[in-house]
């Protein structure tokens, strides 16, 4: 098959680990287009990516329209009920069968020459069906499917590498943090049904990590006016030109995890659990948030309660390489080039809460997160500059050695960090590399 | 006839709609703030131009407490993605009164706005609604719907003023 053969001018495994060496990583990792092909053929072209959530797609013929990698497929659910990823791609001459990024179909069909597919992705109509032999074996023409398909509470995954391993053992200890998003509802269920942003930036796919150590000063802006409201209604005055906060500092007992399989967070359990008498007042003045309380309390118990009140949906995780459950969103990552990314964020609605409470996470979400917003823009002006930056090449190493002297393994087998540390970006590379370099 | 008003309204409140593209083109962040009134909603919709705010996510929705928020950042030093700030030229026209109900005037525009930063120009396209009314003998802003064309492509830098 053409797909197998290599497209690397030779890149092989012991090249590709010259470039990833412990603590740092060379900039062609960033920069190469050679390598980005690379990524396409051997990560998002051969490895469980994540495709959606069966909340996007409620009723049957509901879909929305995705890629896996350059590869366009479909997120269906069928008449039958059950939710499929179908390639979007004529099984005569290749067309795409869906042009509309979502919508609710009986059919999908190609206006090429008319071939036509229910939304199980069964052929249902070939025109001038005589010029087929009678023996045309119909049956085999559906629309293809990725070798591999499964879900985990929802969210919808796919493989276009069959054979690789099943995908609760690929999410591994991510799922706990998954747990987190969805049990922030009282009945457990969430539904990503409140649009998206979508958001592009110049700069390669990887630089969107999870990162600990940024907040106090890329998103400084944010800090201080948070400081500031803080203080003002304690009575103070804040003045200062720059502040530290605390719960993204060394004195922080937060923590960064690598959860295995290139999975990561920032574990900010307790700094969430130190802050949580404030968050549940704020809860409390909305419509329905005392019994928002309460419901959680009574589902989960007191204990576990309170930990999901106080995480507030926000597992802070992101699963390798394309997804991310941060704040109130879930982020699906798209690499278009290797300087070039875009990002998919679907605001999580809770089921089983006051519109209020889901409106008041709406706002929040929009006043961070976003093109328009106080954090996402400078997120993406940080990778340009990087991107940009990554074009020096008299020292071309970057360095994610950042708490390396003092990580150590958790009982859950977890690595575990500072909040300040590179545990997640040397948690990516270490995946990145295990993929890139694997056999064909 | 599109127009409700009469030539001196209309005349009006396009001078009112130039002034405002100005301010915001200049990021004259404090002088464009005072052309609204106190009770206030900028609001720019995410995806589609028809969405209910409570069940749908927004690019912009602000009152008067978080748009004050995002000018005062806007202000400092430290809003990376407008440093070096964006070069803004929208031109504001199909200026039509569409409505005038006790003293609130609806007034529909459009507008094409070119953003040059870092040596790259981007174009964007879109429709405005205002809520306009009459405090003092002077205009303002109560209400402004920013309708753009491409809300449902994946956007760049959108931290000025729309």
């Amino acid at each position: 098959m053409i797909e197998d053969l290599p497209r690397t001018d030779g890149a092989n495994a012991s090249q590709l680990q010259a470039l990833v060496r412990p603590g740092r990583v060379h900039g062609d990792v960033y920069t190469k287009p050679e390598i980005f092909e690379l990524e396409l053929e051997k990560i998002f072209h051969a490895s469980w990516l994540y495709i959606g959530h069966e909340s996007e797609v409620p009723a049957p013929g509901d879909f929305v329209l995705r890629t896996m990698g350059r590869q366009p497929v479909i997120l269906v659910r069928g008449k039958d009920g059950i939710v499929r990823v179908l390639m979007n791609r004529c099984r005569h001459r290749g067309a795409l069968v869906c042009e509309v990024e979502r919508g609710r179909e009986q059919h999908f069909r190609c206006w090429y020459h008319g071939w036509t597919y229910d939304n199980t992705g069964r052929l249902t109509h070939v025109p001038e069906p005589g010029g087929y032999p009678s023996d045309f074996p119909y049956e085999e023409y559906g629309l293809s499917q990725p070798p591999c398909v499964d879900a985990y509470r929802g969210f919808v995954f796919a493989s276009l590498r069959g054979g690789v391993k099943p995908l609760r053992e690929h999410i591994g200890l991510a799922a706990k943090m998954i747990d987190l998003m969805i049990d922030a509802s009282p009945i457990g269920e969430i539904a990503l049904d409140m649009g998206c942003n979508k958001t592009a930036y110049n700069g390669n796919w990887k630089l969107v990590g999870m990162d600990g150590y940024h907040p106090n000063y890329l998103h400084v802006s944010v800090i201080i006016a948070r400081a500031k409201r803080e203080a003002a209604a304690a009575g103070n005055k804040a003045d200062a030109e720059f502040m530290n906060a605390v719960s993204w500092s060394d004195a922080s007992e937060s923590v960064t995890r690598d959860l295995g399989n290139g999975h990561s967070m920032l574990d900010l359990l307790p700094h969430r659990m130190s802050t949580v008498d404030a968050y549940l007042a704020e809860l409390r003045e909305l419509d329905g948030g005392a019994e928002y309380i309460e419901a959680m309390l009574r589902a989960y118990g007191p204990e576990r309660g309170k930990v999901l009140l106080a995480m507030a949906g926000d597992p802070h995780v992101g699963l390798f390489p394309n997804v991310q459950l941060i704040n109130n969103h879930v982020r699906i990552i798209t690499p278009i080039a290797v300087d070039k990314t875009e990002i998919m964020m679907f605001p999580v609605r809770l089921a089983g809460v006051s519109d209020a409470i889901n409106d008041h996470r709406l706002r929040k979400h929009e006043s961070f997160y976003g093109p328009s917003a106080a954090g996402s823009p400078d997120d993406a002006e940080i990778f340009e500059r990087t991107q940009r930056g990554l074009q020096a090449r008299v020292d071309p190493w970057i360095d994610l050695s950042r708490g390396m002297h003092r990580e150590y393994v958790d009982a859950d087998g977890s690595i575990v960090g500072k909040i300040t540390d590179e545990v997640p970006q040397r948690a990516q590379m270490k995946r990145w590399l295990e993929l890139m370099s694997a056999p064909a | 006839m599109d127009s409700v008003a009469g030539a001196d309204l209309l005349r009006e409140v396009e001078a009112f709609l130039i002034h405002e593209a100005r301010l915001m083109d200049e990021h004259r962040y404090d002088d464009w703030m005072a052309l609204w009134e106190d009770e206030l909603l900028y609001w720019v919709p995410c995806n589609e131009d028809e969405i209910d705010p409570s069940r749908h996510v927004s690019l912009i929705y602000d009152g008067r407490e978080s748009l004050t928020q995002r000018v005062w950042r806007l202000k400092g030093k430290q809003a990376h993605a407008q440093r070096p700030k964006s070069r803004l030229l929208r031109v504001v026209s199909n200026v039509v009164v569409e409505r005038v109900t006790g003293d609130e005037i609806e007034v529909s525009s459009a507008f094409v706005l070119g953003d040059v930063r870092n040596a790259v120009q981007t174009v964007y396209f879109g429709r405005t609604a205002h809520t306009l009314t009459r405090r003092d003998g002077v205009l303002r802003m109560k209400r402004k719907k920013v309708m753009l064309l491409n809300n449902d492509a994946p956007l760049g830098n959108l931290t000025f003023l729309l």
